[in-house]
């Protein structure tokens, strides 16, 4: 099974490699920047080794045919399932939520993991009704699909992943050549869910969303971590202060700093400049995310592709869009820059399912 | 298994047009990140730097002030200070409702504390000073809940005894709203409201310092920016010697008055003491309003300086103004007799003695030791009113003396011929009676009989009285120094100043009205008194105050003590045993000590 192509070596595309690992870099100097308080070497170290991980998550499936991967995500998808429900029996809450599950002395976050399974099973689901456009009763189906997880990830609470997925699944229906009445129809009916769905979030999450609209409306509670963001960018100004001069995130007035908030730690050190140079380099990410898989011809390779990528742009705009103030609070990790070995080791995997469509589209 | 041709452009038109969403966004960020970094840097700089640095001002140590052998009369020492910084005081009225009852402080005072600075200020505004430390247990126990609730440590006054030369040395308290107006200080400075403390405010304040702090957002200090060290304020040396100023406090424990103890040589003032005195240390803490005002409703006046503020009829001290003016113009002579049968009669009028049958054949001399009232009528008469009152002026009464104190009221000497209008029939012969045994309008301070019986020790010097010798710099430089300078000269024969120290040795050593002063070793010279009470109010009470103005020793006059006892009776019997004690301290304690030195 691992029969290695030496063609495929040929395929590598290594300005996505390029892309993704210069944003490792950039993370990793950012957490190890944040050193002199709270173990900010630590944190960079932890980190790298989970890079490490991650790369080998993403030979294992650089090396496997992502085909196989698509055959078997119903398998995944009811392991999938099956984690999520344990995170509500065995998972470890931390600050309310029950994202996770302890293994030892690791923690898992399965939505994390799901991300890719949800991206893996929609692709299964469009190609195995290999009509020229999914029909409505094929729309309805795979929503019915994705419903189940989305609402586990929901409840436990986890509204950044579950609010990641439904961009994820509206660029796959798009891409697929879903009518955009049915698009529209879908919009309309999510929309008049709204209401529904508010009384779903917890208190802390409706809090999250009042405050977007209103961030002075308490300024030391909820949004105190949007105001001391947008403090710490700002303050960065055009080139930055420098690792030392970053007394924003060194100086604990940013909460979640080496998390979901990282990019105002490294908007405040390098400025406009900086984040102009990782913002392209994210582009870049996209971009070729996108060309691959605009480019393959193999309909299972391509809308995997296209979700994989509108995992990655999603999750990218949605935590910038936070971090600089212009979305709600969710809590969403920036993909390859934030501190956590379950999206780093993720998003490697989610590279790695690039790469092997592009090494294999020629064949 | 590829799809038709088509069916691959309208894919790539779906992608394509996904990408553009995602890098729409990505343009929108990048707007939104020159918006916040390029557009609104500025201001988000100027909030991160409020965000992380914390001013705290450091109070400058208080100048200490010495005594002339270079003892401290007070000292600084750490106490704790509650302040609230307005900007980071998130829930106010909690906050201030969680301080208030904690350490038991009226919310209305934290509130009015408030009103007085702006909300956003950064700068810590003190509420209160002198914390216990058990109360900063408690703020400090619950900092967390305390956010904006700080307690400084700043150093405050501390004195050897709570009312130690209270009036010498004066207050040190907050700037009032008043001196704020003056624009010289900053709210919450600690300045000299009162005594040396206010002469010398300038010098001792010195200049606070600073630190920048950068705290994290608990308000916890991560690290100390700058600090900029206080300027601490000057030394000053005084003229006064800590030990007779105590003795001179002590002896006058119970009475309401003064004591002036000056040296006749360079007039150095070495001890200068009121009675009743206030407590200093209260004010440096949280003087209570109710506290203060009893303070100043005290119907004993504590916090007036007697020695320089308080005006009284010298009495028969004044006989040596009327005996040198005699003496002088040749009006009156040694040799000059008279009778005394305890009465003198003129115009109708009879005027006694203060002792009952008189005092005999009496001279100049034995007058003077015997304050002999009936002789001093007569001998006023024969010197005139104008004489006696030039005298008065040349010893430098109904003037200032210029003492380095503020507040001096310069007594009172009559004019002869005022306007008929106002003061009725104008002088008369019994005015001149009166004012002959110090009597009458005529009022003097014991500062100034001090300097006039500094000017019969030294034969004629009338100095300024010295408080302070000189003001030295944290850094060892002068900023101040003062040498002795004289106010005038008053000139007599060396005969009338030899006549006059005989005279007053007289009174202490040979059975006269100041015998109580006398000590074994030591001459000592002076003159007793006795002055009516011109508070008609008073009448009641029936007491005259006791005055006994002194030098010793005699012949080489080193010292001048003037005490004054208000409605202490009579000046030999109250005032000289108080001199006495004054001079015990100067002269046979400092004996004993310079032997043990000697031994050692």
């Amino acid at each position: 099974m691992l029969r290695f192509d030496r063609r495929l070596l040929q395929n590598v595309d290594w300005p996505l490699v390029a892309a993704a690992f210069f944003i490792i870099g950039l993370s990793v100097l950012s957490l190890w920047s944040l050193a002199p308080v709270r173990g900010g070497a630590a944190l960079a170290w932890r980190q790298l080794s989970w890079v490490g991980v991650g790369v080998v998550a993403l030979l294992v499936v650089v090396s496997v045919d992502y085909r196989n991967l698509v055959r078997a995500a119903p398998a995944f998808y009811v392991a999938g399932i099956a984690l999520l429900l344990t995170v509500f029996v065995l998972g470890r809450t931390v600050s309310g939520a029950r994202r996770w599950i302890h293994l030892g002395p690791l923690s898992v976050q399965p939505s994390e993991l799901f991300k890719l399974i949800f991206v893996l099973t929609l692709a299964w689901a469009i190609t195995s009704w290999r009509a020229p456009s999914p029909s409505r009763g094929a729309v309805l189906g795979m929503l019915a699909l994705m419903g189940v997880p989305f609402l586990l990830v929901v409840r436990q609470p986890d509204l950044g992943t579950a609010l990641v997925l439904i961009p994820v699944a509206v660029a796959i229906f798009v891409g697929a050549g879903v009518r955009m009445r049915v698009l529209g129809t879908l919009a309309l009916a999510g929309v008049s869910a709204l209401p529904l769905f508010w009384h779903v979030l917890k208190p802390y999450q409706r809090d999250r969303l009042l405050v977007y609209l209103d961030p002075f409306r308490d300024p030391l509670g909820t949004a105190y971590n949007v105001i001391q963001a947008k403090i710490a960018i700002g303050s960065g100004q055009l080139l930055g202060k420098g690792p030392s001069g970053a007394t924003q995130s060194r100086l604990a007035f940013l909460p979640e700093r080496h998390t979901d908030f990282i990019f105002a730690v490294f908007a405040e050190m390098w400025g406009f400049i900086g984040c102009l140079v990782l913002i392209v380099a994210y582009s870049l990410l996209v971009l070729r995310g996108f060309e691959i898989a605009a480019s393959t011809r193999e309909p299972r390779g391509r809308i995997l592709a296209l979700g994989v990528t509108a995992v990655f742009a999603a999750q990218t705009l949605i935590n910038l869009g936070m971090v600089t103030g212009l979305l709600p609070i969710v809590g969403i990790p920036l993909p390859l820059m934030s501190y956590g070995g379950s999206s780093m080791v993720v998003s490697l995997m989610g590279l790695g399912l690039l790469l092997s469509i592009r090494m294999r589209q020629f064949h | 298994v590829s799809p038709p041709p088509d069916r691959r452009e309208a894919w790539r038109r779906r992608v394509l047009a996904l990408t553009a969403v995602a890098m729409a966004g990505f343009v929108g960020l990048l707007g939104q990140l020159w918006y916040l970094q390029a557009l609104e840097g500025g201001r988000l700089q100027e909030m991160s730097e409020r965000n992380r640095i914390r001013i705290r001002p450091v109070a400058a140590p208080r100048g200490i002030l010495f005594d002339r052998s270079g003892l401290p009369l007070v000292d600084n020492r750490p106490a704790f200070t509650l302040s609230l910084i307005p900007r980071e005081l998130e829930d106010r009225d909690t906050v201030l409702a969680r301080v208030s009852v904690l350490i038991k402080i009226p919310l209305r005072e934290l509130q009015e504390a408030l009103e007085r600075v702006p909300p956003d200020s950064i700068r810590p505004q003190r509420v209160r000073r002198g914390l216990s430390l058990e109360d900063v247990t408690k703020l400090e126990e619950r900092k967390l809940d305390l956010p904006g609730v700080i307690v400084e440590v700043e150093p405050q006054r501390v004195y050897p005894t709570s009312t130690f030369a209270a009036h010498l040395l004066g207050y040190v308290r907050e700037v009032s709203d008043d001196q704020m107006k003056q624009g010289r200080y900053r709210r919450g400075d600690m300045i000299g409201q009162s005594g040396l403390e206010r002469v010398l405010d300038e010098y001792l304040r010195g200049r606070d310092g600073g630190e920048r702090i950068e705290v994290d957002a608990l308000g916890r200090p991560v690290q100390l920016m700058q600090r900029e060290e206080p300027d601490p304020g000057a030394q000053v040396v005084t003229t006064v010697d800590r030990r007779i100023q105590e003795v001179a406090e002590r002896a006058m424990v119970g009475h309401a008055g003064a004591v002036v103890v000056m040296d006749p040589r360079d007039g150095d003032i070495l001890a200068l003491t009121s009675s009743p005195a206030f407590p200093l240390d209260r004010f440096t803490g949280n003087l209570e309003r109710d506290e203060w005002l009893r303070l100043v409703r005290d119907p004993m006046t504590p916090l007036m300086n007697r020695a320089l503020q308080s005006q009284y009829a010298p009495g028969s001290v004044f006989k040596v103004v009327v005996a040198a003016a005699g003496l002088q113009d040749g009006s009156l002579t040694p040799m000059d007799r008279a009778y005394c049968n305890g009465q003198f009669h003129m115009g109708g009028w009879t005027f006694k003695d203060w002792k009952e049958g008189g005092h005999g054949h009496v001279d100049l001399r034995s007058a003077l030791i015997q304050s002999c009232n009936v002789f001093f009528y007569q001998a006023g008469l024969k010197v005139g009113p104008e004489a006696i009152l030039r005298y008065a002026r040349a010893f430098g009464f109904g003037a200032p003396t210029g003492a380095d104190l503020g507040g001096e009221r310069p007594g009172l000497i009559p004019t002869l011929s005022p306007p008929r209008a106002r003061h009725g029939p104008g002088w008369q012969a019994g005015d001149t009676v009166n004012i002959s045994i110090g009597q009458g309008r005529l009022l003097v301070t014991p500062m100034q009989v001090a300097r006039m019986m500094s000017a019969v020790a030294n034969g004629g010097v009338l100095w300024k009285p010295r408080l302070i010798q000189r003001v030295e710099r944290a850094d060892g430089t002068l900023a101040y120094s003062s040498s002795s300078k004289m106010a005038g000269q008053v000139d007599l024969s060396p005969a009338v100043w030899a006549f006059l120290r005989h005279a007053l040795t007289g009174v202490v050593n040979e059975g006269g009205t100041g015998a109580a002063a006398r000590i074994p070793g030591v001459l000592v010279a002076g003159k007793t008194g006795t002055a009516q009470s011109i508070a008609k109010s008073d009448a009641s009470k029936g007491q005259d105050h006791a005055w006994f103005a002194s030098f010793a020793p005699a012949d080489d006059p080193q010292v001048v003590v003037v005490v004054l006892v208000e409605r202490g009776g009579k000046g030999g019997q109250v005032a000289a045993p108080i001199a006495r004690q004054v001079y015990q301290a100067l002269f046979l304690e400092k004996v004993a000590m310079v032997v043990l030195d000697g031994d050692s």
